[in-house]
């Protein structure tokens, strides 16, 4: 399964953007996972990705190979959706 | 060896802010028995160690009857004091012992001292110059450790929980970053000087004040000193000069750096210089500073040619080596690769120039800063990136200059060790080393702090001085480095698989060091201080914490450091770098270091180790392009290693048992140890250990 990763901070413009794109997936059955890079866990997994801005949307297939990821910037819903569904 | 009277004469009302006089009496005093005076005991305790009146009577007398009863013939002051000070441990009075210790050297050890090389630093020859380096050192680390840190910092540090670097130079900041503008603007006027020369007006004036300067600097820090944009600062001095001339610069900048073995200790001064082929945008619309200290009228931008035609100069002269051919020690060139150098005329030239020099000699560090980072770099890694702050001071160049203060290393494996592979139990011993290693910080600041107190009558005058009205050593925005080692080995013991055997561990080696980063941020806020991470260069401290470990915590330990446990060659990886032997090719390694890299917010590096082999400059090139667009990693060096004959003095490519040329069996090698390079004779058992163990990337790059 698809998932995708969200990457926000506290004080970031356009986080509460991409949160709400995260809770809006999750409510249509997507995998996703938040990360808040202020954090210790969301740090480590920010720094793995290579995160150097927020917010950061990185979508992985199964294997965790990266599928797309928009650094600095929060992409279409549909987008998202046709990644996640491989469509 | 000082006498009883010594003890007697320090009685006497003396300026004590006067250590000349103190000295002189000490000198002046006479080997006998003749002026045996108890009181003087008595006095030394109350004095000293606040002992009372009653209590230092009763101990005096004891001593008094030790000595009597022993008919010792020959009583030196050293001896009173250690017999006062076991009678002080036999009455309870611990603290009062410490307040009353005697700081020295057993004679033994000055012996081997004089005879044998210290191998802590291989930047340090033997000599007798390093002997009264090495023994001035062992006299300040034990007064570090009993006056300046309290006994939990300083047995934490004799533990092997925390590694304080420079002990021995504790009355000095850690290092220094600057650019030559402070020199160009106010010539050399140095507290103590017995002469005040104006600001340069010819260019080998210029390199002159410069070389003073950096001696200067190391007499008042213990590390590296480092110059920002180097080749872009002298540039308006090489208006009109051919480019023979320009070359003959080039040569004696690198050879008046690489032969300073005649300062402090007998070291060379640990000097970086900062290099550009392009301006730097945060220099280019600053006005010029030229001969005499006077402004131009041109901007800095206006001078690229003459600063390109340096930095080519230099890395010519780096390119034929020494007089045996052998890389240049020092001084250190950091080339920054910034978005601007690809938009600069002649960048490929420049590029393929410079990695022909790391091909053939490995001296050029190649420093990466990607989008808007601006930065100085020195030491074995160190960097100061450049704030907003930072860059309203380039408008006036001669106010940049950076230092950190101090640098605290934690023993990353004993964590592992202690936590037995329970996550939250190792969180919080991270959080309790960093919290010590942050009372260090602070313990060390309120030192130096009131050694400048003292002002330009105290023993760092220099970074007193305030000629253009704000001291030298800007305190407030001093770095306070906490450094890391054994990350590798830590993840092995808590996760079962090294860093370099797969994602999970990986994600563990981040989560390790985002917690120590986040945890800089705390005690930054919290202390209106700025610590930051660097990977320390841990040149001994890799050595020394394996050793520790291995002696505490055996049955672990065995199974974790690296290198030969049987012949004592070991050490743990350094910082958060994948072990020196994996086999992964060299940009994936570079890939992989680099994921730690902007966490580490002082500065990081990743070594690729060459062995005998010489690739192409193209393929160097075309490598170097790879770490800048596609991944994060800081900083990188390639290291060649070689042979140096010291029957006929050539030099060989390679690590070779004898000399090719003449058979002579009387070699050494040379590679790098750290972040410089140096001969591995000078090396501790633990690099040593690594150096067998690197993996020197055979037949990766083309040739």
């Amino acid at each position: 399964m698809r998932t995708v990763k969200i990457f926000i901070k506290a004080g970031c413009s356009r986080c509460p953007q991409a949160k709400q794109a995260g809770a809006a997936l999750k409510d249509e059955g997507f995998s996703v996972a938040e990360f808040d890079v202020g954090t210790t866990d969301g740090l480590a997994e920010g720094a793995y990705y290579s995160v150097q801005a927020t917010p950061t949307v990185i979508i992985e297939d199964q294997d965790e190979t990266i599928i797309g990821d928009f650094r600095g910037d929060v992409p279409p819903m549909q987008t998202l959706r046709d990644m996640l569904t491989g469509s | 060896m000082g006498s009883l009277v010594e003890l007697k004469e320090r009685q006497a009302p003396v300026d004590v802010h006067e250590t000349t006089d103190m000295a002189l009496l000490v000198r002046t005093s006479s080997d006998n028995l003749a002026g045996w005076d108890r009181q003087k005991i008595v006095d030394a305790m109350v004095r000293e160690a606040d002992v009372p009146d009653d209590v230092a009577e009763r101990i005096s007398l004891d001593v008094e009857e030790t000595i009597v009863r022993a008919g010792i013939k020959f009583v030196t002051a050293p001896l009173i004091r250690e017999l006062v000070d076991a009678k002080l441990i036999e009455c309870g009075l611990e603290d009062a012992r410490k307040k009353h210790t005697r700081l020295g050297v057993p004679l033994y050890d000055v012996d081997q001292m004089i005879l044998h090389p210290n191998k802590e630093n291989a930047n340090v020859p033997h000599g007798p110059e390093a002997t009264n380096l090495t023994l001035a050192e062992g006299i300040k680390k034990e007064y570090a450790l009993l006056k300046v840190f309290t006994a939990d910092v300083g047995d934490a540090h004799m533990r092997g929980d925390i590694h304080l670097h420079d002990l021995g130079f504790i009355d000095r900041p850690y290092c220094s970053g600057q650019s030559l503008e402070y020199i160009k603007r106010f010539g050399l006027s140095l507290p103590n000087s017995l002469s005040i020369a104006k600001p340069a007006r010819q260019p080998e004036v210029l390199l002159a004040h410069m070389v003073k300067f950096a001696a200067a600097l190391q007499s008042h820090f213990a590390g590296a000193i480092g110059w920002d944009a180097v080749n872009l600062f002298f540039a308006p001095y090489l208006e009109g000069r051919s480019d023979r001339e320009v070359k003959q610069l080039a040569q004696m900048l690198i050879y008046e750096f690489s032969q300073q073995a005649v300062a402090r200790g007998g070291q060379a001064i640990f000097t970086d210089i900062n290099l550009y082929w392009e301006v730097p945008k945060h220099f280019e619309n600053v006005p010029a500073i030229g001969p005499g200290g006077e402004f131009t009228g041109k901007t800095y931008g206006e001078y690229e040619k003459e600063a390109q035609r340096f930095v080519w100069a230099l890395f010519d002269v780096y390119k034929e080596g020494d007089g045996t051919g052998r890389p240049f020690f020092f001084p250190k060139p950091l080339v920054h690769i910034t978005e601007k150098l690809f938009r600069t005329e002649g960048w490929q030239d420049f590029l393929h120039h410079i990695c022909d020099v790391a091909s053939e000699k490995g001296t050029t560090y190649f420093v990466f800063d990607r989008g808007e980072t601006a930065k100085i770099s020195e030491c074995c890694r160190l960097s100061f990136k450049l704030n907003a702050s930072d860059i309203e001071d380039a408008k006036s160049p001669w106010k940049m200059r950076f230092s950190a203060l101090q640098n605290v290393t934690v023993n990353l494996p004993r964590i592992g060790y202690r936590s037995k592979g329970n996550d939250t139990a190792l969180f919080n011993s991270l959080r309790a080393m960093m919290e010590l290693a942050v009372k260090a910080h602070l313990q060390k600041k309120y030192f130096i702090e009131s050694l400048l107190a003292l002002g330009d009558s105290g023993p760092l005058a220099l970074l007193t001085m305030a000629t253009d009205g704000a001291p030298y050593l800007r305190m407030h925005r001093a770095s306070y480095l906490i450094g890391m080692v054994g990350l590798n080995e830590l993840v092995k013991i808590h996760t079962g698989e090294g860093l370099q055997e797969s994602k999970r561990a990986i994600k563990f080696g981040l989560k390790v060091i985002s917690e120590m980063s986040l945890l800089c941020k705390k005690y930054s806020e919290m202390h209106d201080m700025h610590f930051v991470l660097e990977q320390t260069p841990a040149e001994s401290t890799a050595y020394r914490f394996a050793k520790l470990d291995l002696r505490d915590y055996r049955d672990h330990a065995q199974n974790f450091v690296r290198g030969d446990v049987a012949t004592g060659h070991i050490y743990y990886t350094n910082s958060t770098c994948l072990p020196v032997g994996s086999s992964e090719n060299p940009i994936e390694r570079v890939r992989t270091e680099g994921l730690f890299h902007p966490l580490i917010e002082a500065g990081s590096i990743t070594h690729i180790w060459l062995g005998e082999s010489k690739p192409a400059k193209e393929s160097l090139a075309n490598f170097v392009i790879k770490v800048f667009r596609e991944t994060q990693n800081d900083q990188i060096a390639f290291s060649p290693e070689f042979t140096n004959c010291l029957a006929c003095g050539r030099t060989v490519r390679g690590l070779q048992p004898a000399c090719p040329h003449c058979g002579s069996d009387k070699v050494d090698g040379i590679t790098r140890i750290t972040g410089y390079f140096t001969k591995i004779s000078s090396w501790n058992k633990g690099k040593i250990g690594e150096l067998r163990e690197r993996n020197k990337n055979k037949g990766f790059f083309a040739k």
